[in-house]
């Protein structure tokens, strides 16, 4: 499609989008007597509203960006939100998330915009690359401080600072994203170095330490937390980004059998961790068992159909139902179908996300693109994949659909990023087809 | 980097495909698995919290009901009649299961069974509850004035229609409130539930109307006169039967009459008097013992009588003596003929017995569903009558429904007719002596009233267990009156409005 299409395609996969967002929640919420809720002004403000403004805001700060993420986004946030208003209103004490969810939804968009609005060059994040990486590190330490710092269901990542409450590893993972690409970046030459020691080369250790300095306290952290999911994120995207950076595929290897290695350690001195792998493995007999098996039970009731949305039992059964486990109730009144859906939509995700980054020529911003694409590609696959018992259940939330400010807050900018990247490529591109040259950094 | 990054994007591709197998794995392959895990308490409250429909007597008063709670369960059942319907309308729990009509018509209740209608495409669309209410044949007004009359005297009373089986009243004290059971305190609904068991207070979750059956006593002689009819010969006027004190069997115990009269007489006579040792010598001498159980078993004895409440006892008659068959034993059959040895029935089959009479011949299998209504008021189902047993002719039933009338006339029923001038009232008394000390005994009726010259309308079957005394008249002082009012009522038209569709008895 021709650059100027793509605008065009995406206002009109928005529109679908909306369409079916408008109509979940219409089956959802509007009960059997058919009266118009008095909430239906609202939403429908928010859930045309919300993408018009996002697509106005590409329009004008980032034309030429990427037409599939936007739409993909504003789909699952519309879905999800839509599960949370049914979720949560069944509840015979409703707590107001769905309220919330909207609030952080507004929010989203509106620091979608400004992201688009004042980062004008990905580039200026490459010089700030150590700064991003102290904040990270800051950010990740904050819920260990006494007094701000919250312990909520077993793990530390909370932080309230008066009314709000708001988990700081959300924004680290953006932080160390850059703070890993650029540096990456900067040392890839030397990193792709090899040493001797035949298929299984290795780079001059000096070159790693800040990296791995960083990355390891960062998993220190996590476990101090007990922050199992973002761990395994977090390890993921270091090794990806040193591997993209350095092709080499023995980095893949050592970091493997590093994480093998660790992870054993992990499982035999962590009471916490043990538990959650004998959730996993044996959920039946397991104290832990409980979310898994709920959630089976109701992908099970689901069917391939689902059992149809409000007609499902997800309330009362699956804990954490709107944040988390929010899978679980999508399996079951979406059924296979439904939930089959959401894969795609996040495999689209990853695949545009991907393409952006082949399409630049700018180191940083191909590691860049890659790494935020592997923190919302994996994040969706480990919380997924925990909730369907395919790895053990970790506490990470599923982007864009998931109960939770920070998370969403984190992936509007994470998606903001991402189209500036594509955008300020597409553009180069075009300056270049313009002037005749077209050259691909490989 | 390109390498990577595509190697990258097919990594996750996989893992995504991993992913979508699982998903497979829980949606399909392995979804009824754990649909079926004991664990899975989806279903049961599925099926507990699901919309159910109402059970609603014949006249339109609400039996049984789902209200919406607060707690996790959504529904509440409700029975507003409380005990006066608990036998008939059983209960629905989440731990004890249900019984009754709640579970013999289950698939109507909640919707399971009813079909889904394609005239109705915009059902698809709409979320409507598919459930049925089950209307009864049962009126209240009739169930109510079963309950007045027998007061607290353990027992049970049973109405039905003879024309068509359906059941009008079905009452046995004690009886319990199903709210007690259907609570969602589920701890305090298992207290209950073993309390409701205990023999000492009357075991009142028993409905003994159909479920615990009693020597019939006299009663069964109605039996004995169809065998005797049919197989003995035995005409409205011949034999007479010898006016004696007692029926000398050649061989076992003489069967005395009681308090030692004397009485005889043809087949009338010696109903009305209710005459021991004609009976006695009717059933050895012109029936035999295998003529005897060969009518009972037409009547439904040592059978299974369809009926659409679950777990409904058997009546039994003995079909041999301790390996010996019954010719060789005529003691034996001489007491089986007047009701007492081993034979027991429940006051439903005695209810039967009687509306066999009543309908020429003819038992229209019993049932307490008239139909079922789906949640716009269309009747989805109705209940379609049909004779399950003919144990006598028409002639025969003509025969014994001038003799019972003529026991309410000139007999020992005479205060069966109290309130019902006009109508033809039949009837047979009946004390059922238990054998212990100090003397008890059982008092029964069962009987039939109408409109004269048509098939009557009500037939009534009303054992009062475990009266003082021995007597023969205490059938007909103590049942009698209770049967005669609970007839009174059912010939009457009910007070409400009714569901659209016939009426029940009398109207």
């Amino acid at each position: 499609m021709t650059v100027a299409g793509r605008r065009t395609t995406e206002l009109g996969l928005l529109v679908l989008g909306t369409m079916f967002v408008v109509g979940a929640y219409a089956l959802a919420s509007v009960p059997e007597d058919s009266d118009i809720p008095a909430t239906v002004g609202p939403f429908l403000a928010l859930a045309i509203g919300l993408p018009l403004v996002a697509h106005v805001a590409v329009r004008r700060l980032a034309p030429q960006a990427d037409g599939m993420l936007l739409p993909l986004a504003s789909l699952l946030n519309g879905l999800g939100y839509v599960f949370i208003v049914r979720l949560d209103e069944a509840r015979t004490r409703p707590q107001g998330l769905a309220g919330l969810q909207s609030l952080w939804m507004v929010v989203g968009v509106g620091a979608f915009v400004a992201t688009l609005l004042f980062l004008r060059d990905i580039r200026t994040l490459e010089r700030y690359r150590y700064t991003a990486g102290f904040v990270g590190l800051v950010l990740l330490l904050l819920p260990l401080l006494p007094v701000i710092g919250q312990t909520i269901n077993g793990s530390r990542i909370w932080v309230s600072l008066g009314p709000v409450n708001f988990q700081p590893g959300e924004f680290a993972k953006l932080a160390l994203a850059i703070f890993f690409a650029g540096y990456l970046v900067e040392k890839r030459e030397l990193l792709a170095i090899n040493r001797g020691l035949g298929p299984f080369s290795l780079p001059d250790p000096k070159h790693l330490g800040p990296i791995l300095v960083a990355w390891g306290v960062a998993l220190v952290v996590m476990i101090a937390e007990k922050d199992l999911g973002s761990s395994l994120l977090f390890f993921t995207l270091f090794l990806v980004l040193i591997w993209v950076a350095t092709e080499r595929a023995s980095y893949l290897v050592v970091g493997i059998t590093l994480f093998l290695g660790g992870g054993y350690l992990a499982f035999s001195s962590f009471n916490h961790v043990q538990e959650r792998f004998d959730g996993w493995l044996n959920p039946w007999e397991s104290d832990k068992g409980g979310q898994v098996i709920q959630a089976a039970f109701a992908f099970a009731d689901g069917g391939i159909f689902g059992t149809g949305l409000n007609l499902g039992m997800p309330v009362g059964r699956i804990p954490v139902v709107e944040s988390d486990m929010i899978f679980a109730a999508i399996g079951e009144e979406l059924g296979l179908v439904g939930a089959t859906a959401v894969l795609i939509a996040f495999l689209l995700m990853i695949g545009a996300g991907l393409r952006i980054a082949q399409q630049t020529s700018n180191g940083f911003e191909r590691l860049f693109a890659t790494g935020l694409t592997t923190l919302l590609g994996f994040q969706a696959f480990i919380i997924m994949a925990g909730v369907v018992r395919l790895l053990p259940l970790t506490g990470v939330t599923l982007p864009f659909i998931s109960y939770g400010g920070s998370s969403l807050l984190a992936n509007w900018v994470l998606l903001a990023l991402l189209l500036r990247v594509s955008n300020d490529a597409s553009e180069r591109d075009a300056e270049r087809a313009a002037a005749g040259q077209l050259t691909e950094v490989g | 980097m390109s390498k990577q990054i595509r190697n990258l994007g097919v990594f996750l591709a996989l893992c995504y495909a991993a992913l979508f197998l699982q998903v497979n794995r829980l949606t399909v392959f392995e979804a009824q698995a754990l649909q079926d895990k004991p664990e899975n308490t989806r279903q049961i409250t599925r099926d507990f919290s699901g919309p159910r429909g109402d059970i609603v007597s014949a006249d339109g008063v609400v039996l049984a009901e789902s209200v919406p709670t607060d707690d996790q369960y959504l529904l509440q059942r409700r029975y507003p009649t409380g005990d006066l319907f608990g036998h008939v309308t059983g209960y629905f729990a989440f731990q004890l299961g249900t019984t009754g009509v709640e579970r013999s018509y289950n698939g109507y209740l909640n919707g399971e069974d009813i079909g889904f209608s394609l005239d109705r495409l915009g059902d698809l669309f709409v979320d409507r509850d598919v459930v049925g209410d089950v209307i009864l044949s049962l009126r209240e007004d009739v169930q109510q004035a079963a309950r007045e009359q027998l007061g607290d005297q353990e027992g049970s009373v049973v109405a039905i229609d003879p024309r068509n089986g359906e059941v009008l009243a079905l009452w046995s004290f004690p009886s319990y409130d199903p709210n007690l059971l259907a609570t969602h305190d589920f701890a305090a609904a298992e207290a209950e539930s073993t309390r409701l068991s205990d023999p000492a207070i009357g075991q009142p979750i028993l409905a003994r109307s159909y479920r615990d059956n009693f020597f019939p006593g006299s009663t069964f002689k109605v039996v004995t006169s169809t065998a005797g009819i049919q197989i003995g010969g035995v005409t409205a006027d011949e034999p007479v039967y010898p006016s004696v004190t007692e029926y000398d069997p050649p061989s076992g115990s003489p069967i005395p009459n009681f308090g030692g009269s004397s009485c005889g007489g043809n087949l009338f006579q010696i109903l009305q008097r209710s005459c021991n040792s004609s009976f006695a010598e009717m059933g050895v001498e012109d029936v035999g013992g295998e003529g005897l159980v060969e009518t009972a078993e037409g009547f439904g004895f040592n059978r299974d009588i369809p009926f659409d409440l679950p777990r409904s006892a058997q009546s039994t008659i003995p079909t041999e003596v301790d390996g010996t068959p019954l010719s060789q034993n005529p003691g034996v059959v001489g007491q089986m003929s007047i009701g007492q040895n081993d034979v027991r029935a429940t006051p439903l089959q005695m209810a039967l017995v009687a509306a066999a009479v009543a309908n020429e011949g003819n038992i229209v299998g019993p049932h307490v569903m008239r139909e079922v209504r789906d949640d716009q008021g269309n009747v989805v189902e109705e209940y379609d009558p049909e004779v399950i047993a003919r144990p006598m002719s028409a002639s025969t039933a003509g025969t014994l429904r001038e003799a019972m009338m003529s026991v309410v006339a000139d007999g020992s029923a005479t205060r069966l007719d109290d309130g019902l001038d006009g109508f033809d009232v039949g009837g047979k008394t009946g004390t059922a002596q238990l054998g212990t000390d100090p003397p008890k005994s059982h008092a029964w009726i069962i009987g039939f009233a109408g409109p004269p010259g048509e098939v009557p309308h009500v037939a009534v079957a009303v054992i009062v267990e475990g009266q003082n005394g021995a007597s023969e008249q205490t059938g007909g002082q103590v049942a009698a009156p209770i049967a005669a009012a609970v007839m009174q009522r059912a010939l009457a038209p009910p007070d409400r409005a009714e569901q659209d569709g016939d009426s029940g008895a009398g109207g």
